[in-house]
């Protein structure tokens, strides 16, 4: 009995020990293989959703729009959105070490890029990015979107924002200067130059903010006739550009006459009018949530439409910034489009709350029916600024962008400083062009 | 809780072997397995901290090229002639302006474009507060707000130092920042032109060396005002830790490779690196206990500790819980023999020893079983030898009153009645003198205690009536001799001492089962204490009223004997109970 017993105690103890050692030995496999990076291959979640992830760039815009249309999205396919934040710069900077690369690996299914960068990516990448055009009728959106966004008759973009602009003003300064809002409404820049003269006589205040670095007042002149650095097929068009033309003397006449208060940097540029300075800003409407910041300046701000060269078809109607999504060609691809889809590429009362929550305007031509566009803005003096700004978009003259618009931009900048400092501006132009071939042939 | 008491003290021995035992055990374990642990991880902090040395020195590496990007930007900017004519130059109209922005970028941009790394920001301040900034994005500074705070200040008062201030205020939107700066001075005047700041992200600082981090192994760049400015572990960046410049220096003393300190509420092994471009210490904190557990898995030796000690200390507890419950269970039935009267014997389980001692102790008790009945059956030898002897005596009186009396019947030729005496005399010692143990039937004992009866009233006359009932059944019912004839004497010779005459009945019946005999007289009765009395000389033979019941009893037990009542001048009543037997 007694060692029947004690046999079963060495049993015990013998299995306590073995169970121990495997214990410690299945203790190592425990790694997973999670690699988990920032791209996104299209993988699938354990709940049977597609993946997707997508870049953009300003958490209170187009972040938050994407947020918006994530909620709304009621698509067939299950959809996992991942947002990334990177400055606008970096996106630039990854995509082009990505996509020259050629192994596509960490980029996202969807990015979000400027229009008047997005040739230089369609053109230099011609397989990167998916045709989205059967995933939303490109007739739905406005006109001058269509180019920058396609590439041979195949719709890679879809449209985001718009950087419709307007001629943002101070009705106090301008109404000491003598005008009123009927005075600047369909004006041309020629009447703009004039008419910031007698405000600076008048009042002491210099027209407008410009950054010397930034010659986006020239490209919003210039596109209200329709025209660009570069032609439709690409040829830089400089030398016998007469709507650029035009747009440099007015430059100069502002900058001769101390009509312009020069700044360094953006903030600047936002301190120019948010602490009263200048009495207008004709820029894109994005700039409207910047003008609204100044609280103390409520009822003092009015909106016309942006003026226009004096010239034959020149519309009262440009554009500045502005930016769509695209898809890139990699797995996932078609949930991505879908998403698109049927979200920013369809849904009018997402573009209403698009409008509401984030103060985005979106170039969705049916949504400007909406009750959110037809609001009345008591900072603008109770004007309809979304509605107005809705009907200027659809006038936007159509422009290709071209791939080089920010290169050409460089050499013209350069050669600004000259014209200013009294070089003709035929040699002026006929330099920046040799220029411009040498470096973009 | 005097439950529990009393459990302890029945096992006694059990529990104070067993708690030597446990305690020993554990101390044993306990002071290895620390042991273990503390040597493996001893030997791997030795080989760690040569490692983490080394990473120190690379991240250190990355610091001194940060901190020779910004003295080289810095020299850039000041050797380069434009920027200082622009700083120094008059811009008052539009055109001026425009120039002196577009070429102060300009010249910047080729600057900028070897600042290492790329996501550090270069910005000129002029004193007029134009601010030239190379990455919007990266510090979205307004001019007003930079030209007023301490750390230009700071750079105004220290104008040929490079200084590297931290900041995490409003100024940097509350993102942190290290940012260089250095204000532009011109050689001939000692006059202030403008100010370079060079910033970096602290996230984008933390790259240099995020990559050596990991749980528990944290990176820190300590300012020499004791504020950590850079860090894997997010909550503390900013924080001034006093507690953390203080060991960093006693370690810089000492010379020793690591220091191991408590900080931060946790066990930890400080290595540090003095950085000297940037006067600030890039301090490596390695977790101790997070460190065990990632290379000796304390887990493990621990766990196998505690089944090594779990199973010992089980089998300790069942092995003595087998002996001592034994010896236990021998000690409480030892102190109960005596409530068995010595008659139950040991249970003889348990262990080799304690069964031994049981055994030991039940041939013990036997043998003494043994001796106690052998001495009582001695006595009751003894005892049956006296009685008998008794009942062997006749009383010589007896016989020779009785043959007097027949004597005295012969002389007055009273042949009948002598004749009958004679006979009665002649039966009663044949049946006196048979043997003590012998039965006689009811009917027998009638014969014996008539015949009696006949000579007594032969002799004293016949004013004492003696009346038999003797239901019919009981008469072939057998029963001890001459165990009646005491009382009918007693009854005869002391009864009637006052009272002259009477009658005693004699009453022989079944009754529940058992065979019931009663002497009932009208006599003078007795009260209670003369019923005990002892001595009283017997007229016929040895056996007295005494005798009769302890007979009885020691012949057929205790449920049978002689009960006697009586009450003065009413009478007697003896009651003898007797088993019925049947042959």
């Amino acid at each position: 009995m007694g060692n029947k017993l004690s046999k079963k105690f060495w049993l015990l103890i013998v299995a306590l020990l073995t169970a121990m050692v495997l214990a410690a030995c299945g203790g190592d496999s425990e790694e997973g293989s999670s690699d988990a990076d920032g791209g996104g291959d299209g993988g699938t979640t354990d709940d049977g959703a597609t993946k997707i992830t997508a870049w953009a760039w300003d958490p209170n815009f187009n972040i938050a729009a994407l947020n918006l249309a994530n909620e709304s999205y009621n698509g067939e396919t299950e959809i996992e959105l991942e947002i990334i934040e990177n400055a606008q710069d970096d996106i630039v900077q990854k995509l082009n070490t990505g996509l020259s690369s050629g192994t596509m690996k960490g980029m996202p299914n969807i990015v979000l890029i400027e229009d008047q960068r997005a040739q230089s990516f369609l053109q230099s990448y011609p397989d990167a990015f998916y045709p989205i055009g059967d995933y939303f009728n490109t007739e739905d959106f406005a006109e001058y979107k269509i180019p920058p966004t396609s590439l041979d008759g195949k719709q890679y973009g879809l449209p985001f924002d718009t950087g419709a602009t307007g001629f943002f003003y101070r009705t106090d300064y301008l109404e000491e200067a003598g005008y009123t809002h009927d005075d600047l409404v369909d004006i041309t820049w020629a009447q703009f130059v004039d008419i910031a003269k007698d405000v600076k006589e008048k009042t002491g205040h210099p027209m407008l903010a410009l950054d010397p670095n930034d010659l986006g007042i020239l490209r919003v002149m210039m596109q209200t006739t329709g025209t660009w650095y570069t032609t439709e097929d690409g040829t830089i068009n400089l030398v016998d550009n007469e709507p650029l033309k035009v747009a440099l003397q007015h430059y100069k006449e502002l900058m001769d006459n101390d009509l312009v208060k020069l700044v360094s940097d953006w903030s600047q540029y936002l301190a120019a009018f948010n602490s009263g300075d200048v009495a207008s800003v004709p820029a894109g409407n994005w700039i409207a949530p910047s003008i609204e910041a100044e609280e103390s300046q409520k009822g003092l701000w009015a909106v016309a439409p942006t003026p226009r060269l004096d010239m034959e078809g020149a519309a009262n109607a440009s554009n500045q910034g502005g930016s769509s999504w695209y898809v890139l060609n990699i797995d996932g691809k078609e949930a991505a489009a879908e998403f698109l889809g049927n979200t920013f590429g369809s849904n009018s009362d997402f573009y209403q709350s698009l409008l509401t929550d984030v103060g985005a305007i979106g170039t969705y031509k049916p949504a400007s029916e909406g009750e959110a566009y037809q609001y009345e803005n008591e900072y603008f003096g109770g004007q309809q600024v979304i509605y107005e700004i809705s009907q200027w978009m659809e006038e936007i003259p159509q422009v290709d962008y071209g791939m080089n618009t920010y290169g050409i931009e460089d050499i013209l900048s350069a050669e600004i400083q000259q014209y200013l400092s009294g070089k003709s501006l035929e040699d002026v132009l006929a330099d920046a062009q040799a220029q411009a071939e040498a470096q973009f042939k | 809780m005097k439950k529990m008491i009393a459990i302890i003290q029945a096992n006694n021995l059990f529990f104070k072997i067993f708690i030597i035992m446990l305690i020993s055990i554990i101390t044993v374990s306990v002071s290895i397995t620390f042991s273990t642990i503390r040597m493996s991880s001893d030997l791997y902090m030795e080989r760690f901290s040569i490692t983490n040395n080394k990473v120190i020195g690379q991240i250190k590496e990355q610091f001194d090229m940060y901190s020779f990007s910004v003295v080289s930007t810095y020299v850039r900017v000041d050797e380069n002639g434009i920027i200082k004519g622009l700083l120094q130059g008059e811009k008052d109209t539009a055109v001026e302006k425009s120039q002196y922005f577009y070429h102060m970028k300009s010249n910047m941009d080729r600057i900028y474009a070897e600042v290492d790394p790329n996501e550090a920001n270069m910005i000129i301040m002029s004193p007029d507060h134009d601010v030239f900034n190379m990455n919007y994005v990266s510090w979205p500074v307004v001019a007003e707000e930079l030209a007023h705070h301490p750390i230009t200040e700071q750079s105004r008062e220290n104008p040929h130092q490079i200084l590297y201030q931290f900041d995490a205020s409003a100024l940097t939107n509350r993102v942190p920042m290290i940012i260089a700066t250095k204000a532009l001075i011109e050689r001939s005047s000692n006059e202030i032109y403008g100010y370079l700041y060079i910033s970096i992200r602290e996230r984008d600082l933390r790259n240099f060396y995020e990559g050596y981090t990991s749980e528990g192994n944290s990176i820190f760049l300590l300012q020499n005002t004791g504020q950590i400015i850079s860090s894997d572990r997010q909550n503390l960046i900013g924080s001034e830790s006093q507690e953390l410049l203080r060991h960093v220096k006693e370690l810089e003393q000492s010379n020793e490779e690591y220091h191991n300190v408590h900080i931060f509420n946790r066990n930890q092994v400080l290595m540090a690196e003095y950085l000297p471009q940037l006067d600030m210490y890039l301090v490596n904190l390695v977790d101790r206990e997070a460190l065990q557990q990632d290379i000796v898995d304390t887990k493990e030796i621990v766990m196998i500790s505690i089944g090594i000690v779990l199973v010992t200390v089980l089998v300790i507890f069942l092995i003595l819980r087998r002996m001592t419950v034994s010896i236990s269970k021998l000690v409480r039935q030892i102190s109960d023999m005596a409530r068995y009267k010595f008659s139950k014997p040991l249970e003889e389980t348990g262990g080799y020893e304690s069964k031994k001692i049981a055994e030991a102790f039940n041939y013990m008790l036997n043998e003494l079983h043994d001796y106690v009945e052998i001495l009582i059956k001695t006595q009751e030898k003894q005892r049956k030898a006296e009685l008998e002897v008794l009942q062997h005596q006749i009383n010589p009186h007896f016989i020779y009153n009785t043959l007097a009396s027949i004597k005295f019947m012969v002389k007055q030729e009273q042949k009948e009645v002598a004749f009958t005496t004679i006979d009665a005399f002649i039966s009663l010692l044949q049946n006196a003198l048979g043997d003590i143990d012998e039965t006689v039937t009811v009917e027998q004992e009638m014969e014996n205690l008539k015949n009696y009866v006949l000579i007594n009233q032969a002799r004293y006359g016949d004013r004492i009536k003696v009346n038999y009932l003797i239901t019919p059944d009981c008469l072939g019912y057998r029963l001890p001799k001459l165990v009646l004839q005491p009382f009918i004497e007693n009854a005869f010779f002391h009864a009637f001492t006052e009272k002259k005459t009477g009658f005693i009945r004699i009453l022989i019946a079944e009754q529940d089962e058992q065979l019931v005999c009663e002497i009932i007289d009208n006599g003078d009765g007795m009260v209670q204490d003369q019923l005990t009395r002892k001595g009283k000389r017997q007229l016929f033979s040895g056996i007295g009223v005494k005798n009769v019941h302890e007979r009885i009893q020691m012949l057929y037990g205790k449920e049978y004997g002689v009960v006697i009542t009586s009450e003065p001048n009413k009478g007697t009543n003896v009651k003898v109970t007797l088993p019925i037997i049947q042959k």
